[in-house]
């Protein structure tokens, strides 16, 4: 644990424990997704599912960047992961991304991909308004995996026929944002 | 449709094989089968058997996300 960095969160007002709940919740999201994402992209198939394949690919390598980004300050502040991955999974702040039962056309899957998505931009944008100010390290965190999280439900959005994103796809490296706590 | 007490609606906490409901603008869901909601609890912050209409101003969602759950009472005052 870093132990004045936890004490200034605390003198904050802010309520580390729960703070730290809420990093853990988000943890198992972004693995437990990037599970669930590698169902999902082996079954983007045929002509439809091939043009979504690569995006779903790098979606799912970012959100494994986040897991691998948020535990660090996890355990600053004092956490630790649940030993048991079935808990882990369990305590996810986000629905488990299934395969849908029948998939008749690539849109099915894409609806899975937004709705995951749209719970990871909630969940951070959350974080960041309890953090805003007051921990100024997990706010840039939150706010750095938010960037990419909206990234990723504006891709995943306009394959669904709501409108232009105003978003490209990545060229060249994984998390422009993220990857500043990967190094 | 039955009708809930704040002090009727603590019992539905979701725990130990309890139905989890909660309270919104004076309609009560049942959250039981949400996987958001196991064990009554909510990303840390919330618990079942309560009234959530005043946390859910700063909720990152609206009441949308709760429509989606069927709806078996309503909240009358004490």
């Amino acid at each position: 644990m870093a132990r004045v960095a936890r004490e200034m969160v605390e003198k904050t007002g802010i309520n580390v424990d729960q703070l730290v709940e809420l990093l853990v919740k988000n943890a198992a999201a972004e693995l437990t997704t990037y599970y669930y994402y590698t169902i999902l992209r082996c079954n983007l198939i045929g002509l439809d599912g091939e043009t979504i394949k690569e995006i779903a690919e790098v979606a799912r390598i970012e959100d494994r960047n986040h897991f691998e980004a948020l535990v660090p300050r996890i355990y600053e502040l004092g956490g630790s992961l649940p030993k048991d991955m079935k808990a882990f999974h369990d305590i996810s702040g986000c629905p488990p991304a299934y395969l849908p039962a029948k998939i008749e056309t690539v849109e099915d899957i894409l609806k899975v991909l937004v709705e995951a998505e749209r719970c990871a931009v909630r969940q951070y944008t959350y974080i960041c308004n309890l953090t805003a100010g007051k921990d100024h390290r997990t706010y840039d965190l939150a706010l750095s995996i938010l960037h990419e999280e909206i990234e990723h439900e504006s891709w995943f959005s306009e394959f669904l026929g709501e409108g232009p994103s105003g978003h490209f796809m990545r060229r060249g490296e994984t998390s422009p944002f993220v990857s500043k706590f990967l190094k | 449709m039955k009708r809930f007490t704040c002090a009727e609606l603590r019992y539905y906490d979701g725990k130990e094989g309890r139905p989890a409901y909660v309270a919104f603008g004076g309609k009560v869901y049942d959250l039981s089968s949400s996987f958001l909601w196991r064990g009554g609890r909510h990303q840390a912050l919330h618990s079942a058997g309560e009234s959530l209409t005043e946390a859910l101003r700063e909720a990152p969602h609206g009441a949308e996300l709760l429509e989606r759950f069927p709806v078996v009472g309503e909240l009358v005052e004490e």
